[in-house]
């Protein structure tokens, strides 16, 4: 907690990763990866890459599906149901579904 | 006057916490162990700060006033976004350590030449995304104080190059959070006073529009009548809700967030603000059609609205606030955008240095600004859905893929980027210069995002030959996936000292 850490502005940063950049350069040529290797464990990666990106391709497709419907919606509707429609029902839809995404892809990371 | 002199409170008020902000920073060693544990709430609102921008302001309520209630699909694509953020990228992003998408995309794929690429996208899509906030500070500044338009645009360019070399303006999440705090309530008081000025008769005509071409009251977005409302519409929403994935500048603040778990947190809480802001542009637009209905002062529409509603003082005030609003959305995007754009120039592009990199802010303004002169007619919303439709064409395949995909090689990254790119940047501009009769080809070439963003999804898979997959794919991608405390989750220090994986 008291370590001490070098603060900098995003540009100094910016400026200061030329440096580290050349170094990575080198390690390309020496066909080594870009970034130091630790040991991952690669299994539990993997299982968890697998339920992660099924969670994501769901909550893609529950989206698009929700703003189908929307739009849906609105074809069939016009008027001053059709405007409020627009204007009060997408927001607490999206939030529920990112919302819920979110706490699922948490429950994920702590099976794993 | 009271107009202007607003607008100069905000400017110097902005550049006064900047360089307070940096100061306070830098003298507190705790500065960055404290924003770890920043509430997840500052953050967002930081990110809300940059995104809302004068197009989200003046844009959307001028785009309604012209078009129809359809206009609202920008702010549904706006912020649907973000759950595609939260559920695709912010996490992974974060555990890349990368602070760009060029670095992002050269950890992934281990390839300089895809990061120039990279960075020349984001050159396009800062570009475009500028040129309509300094048309916006244009307009704002000819209504309220008579200012030549293009002595705004100009003043507008020095103001903001100047407020970045002096300030650092995003140097501290609070100076973009505060900018949000200062647009919304510019933008959303003076719009519950006018709703209440109005009286029962005028609000009555804005909820329920009679007498008004049907074209306008139907729900769908339909430029230029072209009869094919349904088209439009979703090509409009896959530009905006994918574009916002792919933003550069976006995808850039999450890099300050303390990991991956609060990334996506954040990513949320941007919804609920969004969502709460984008009411108020609505409203006015809403009032708007009815007290200033003429479609060539759309653009300005929130600005026309409180002195029709409330003639005399309290007008003018009102005028006032919402115009100064309007301004500090424009100063923080477009300072926002100058440094991702800066950045993009000097870094991703010549390997940059700080004297570059203010070279960058330099010369990215002026371009902007030239390009704003001649943009005085064109409308802000419609630049704006070019730059994210670039963003959807690009940069959404190419983070979606990259993150969730082994079998992604840089040579379909390098296809899929030039693909995407030209055929949306192209046929945008094929849209300006052929004067085409307005109907499915015309749509189809204004908003490109329905055909240019599958295409270059699959030009990107079909170009990254199977068998060709690395060994560091497999573990870029594994990495990025890593639950927080199976240890070192940020790949690479140098990228960020924040570090924060705990």
């Amino acid at each position: 907690m008291n370590q001490r850490v070098r603060i900098t502005s995003p540009q100094t940063r910016l400026a200061l990763r030329r440096k580290t950049d050349a170094m990575r350069r080198v390690n390309h040529k020496a066909g080594r990866p870009p970034i130091a290797s630790t040991a991952i464990d690669m299994a539990g990666a993997e299982r968890a890459l697998r339920r992660q990106r099924r969670l994501a391709l769901r909550t893609a497709l529950l989206l698009g599906a929700v703003l189908g419907a929307l739009l849906l919606a609105s074809a069939l509707v016009s008027g001053l149901l059709g405007w409020a429609v627009l204007f009060f029902a997408p927001y607490p839809l999206l939030l529920a579904l990112a919302a819920g995404h979110v706490r699922r892809a948490e429950q994920i990371e702590a099976d794993s | 006057m009271l107009g202007l002199a607003a607008i100069g409170l905000v400017v110097l008020s902005s550049v006064v916490i900047g360089v307070w902000g940096v100061r306070a920073a830098r003298s507190t060693p705790d500065f960055l162990v404290a924003s770890r544990r920043i509430v997840p709430g500052w953050n967002a609102m930081a990110i809300a700060g940059e995104y809302v921008s004068a197009a989200s302001v003046l844009g959307l309520a001028g785009l309604l006033v012209k078009n129809g209630v359809g206009a609202m699909w920008y702010a549904v694509g706006f912020t649907a976004g973000y759950v595609l953020v939260a559920a695709l990228v912010a996490g992974p992003m974060r555990r890349s350590g990368a602070y760009t998408v060029p670095d992002f995309a050269e950890y992934r794929l281990g390839s300089l030449r895809i990061r120039r690429m990279c960075g020349l996208v984001v050159l396009v899509i800062m570009l475009l995304y500028l040129v309509p906030q300094f048309k916006a500070a244009g307009a704002v500044l000819e209504l309220t104080s008579g200012i030549p338009y293009w002595v705004g645009v100009v003043g507008s360019g020095l103001v903001v190059s100047s407020a970045i070399t002096v300030g650092g303006m995003r140097s501290a999440t609070y100076v973009q959070a505060f900018h949000y705090l200062l647009k919304l309530a510019f933008v959303a008081v003076p719009a519950l006073f006018l709703v209440f000025l109005a009286g029962p008769e005028r609000r009555g005509a804005a909820v329920d529009p009679i007498g008004v071409d049907p074209n306008w009251t139907r729900p769908l977005l339909d430029i230029d009548n072209s009869g094919h409302p349904v088209l439009t519409t979703l090509s409009v929403l896959v530009a905006t809700t994918l574009g916002a994935m792919g933003l550069p500048h976006v995808v850039m603040r999450f890099h300050t967030v303390a990991g991956a778990r609060s990334a996506r947190r954040v990513a949320v809480s941007v919804i609920v603000l969004l969502g709460l802001f984008y009411l108020f542009p609505i409203v006015y637009g809403l009032l708007g059609q009815v007290v200033a209905p003429n479609p060539d002062e759309s653009d300005v529409v929130t600005l026309l609205v409180p002195g029709k509603i409330a003639p005399g003082t309290i007008g003018t005030v009102l005028t006032a606030l919402v115009a100064a609003g309007a301004f500090a959305a424009f100063l923080s995007t477009s300072s926002g955008l100058l440094l991702a754009l800066a950045g993009g120039l000097s870094h991703d592009l010549f390997g940059g240095s700080l004297s570059r990199l203010r070279l960058g802010v330099v010369l990215g303004t002026g371009l902007a600004v030239a390009l704003a002169l001649p943009a005085a007619d064109v409308d802000i919303n419609v630049l704006v859905g070019w730059a994210f439709a670039v963003a959807a064409s690009t940069f959404c395949p190419l983070l979606a893929l990259g993150i969730w995909w082994r079998g992604l090689t840089a040579t379909g990254a390098t296809v899929g980027l030039l693909i995407g790119a030209g055929a949306s940047t192209g046929s945008a501009l094929t849209s300006v210069f052929l004067d085409l009769e307005s109907g499915v080809v015309s749509i189809l070439l204004s908003q490109p995002a329905i055909w240019t963003v599958p295409l270059a999804f699959a030009a990107m898979a079909l170009a990254s030959r199977p068998g060709s997959v690395s060994e560091w794919a497999d573990e870029s991608v594994l990495r990025l996936h890593l639950p927080v405390r199976s240890g070192s989750a940020t790949p690479d220090k140098s990228f960020d000292s924040v570090g924060g994986t705990g």
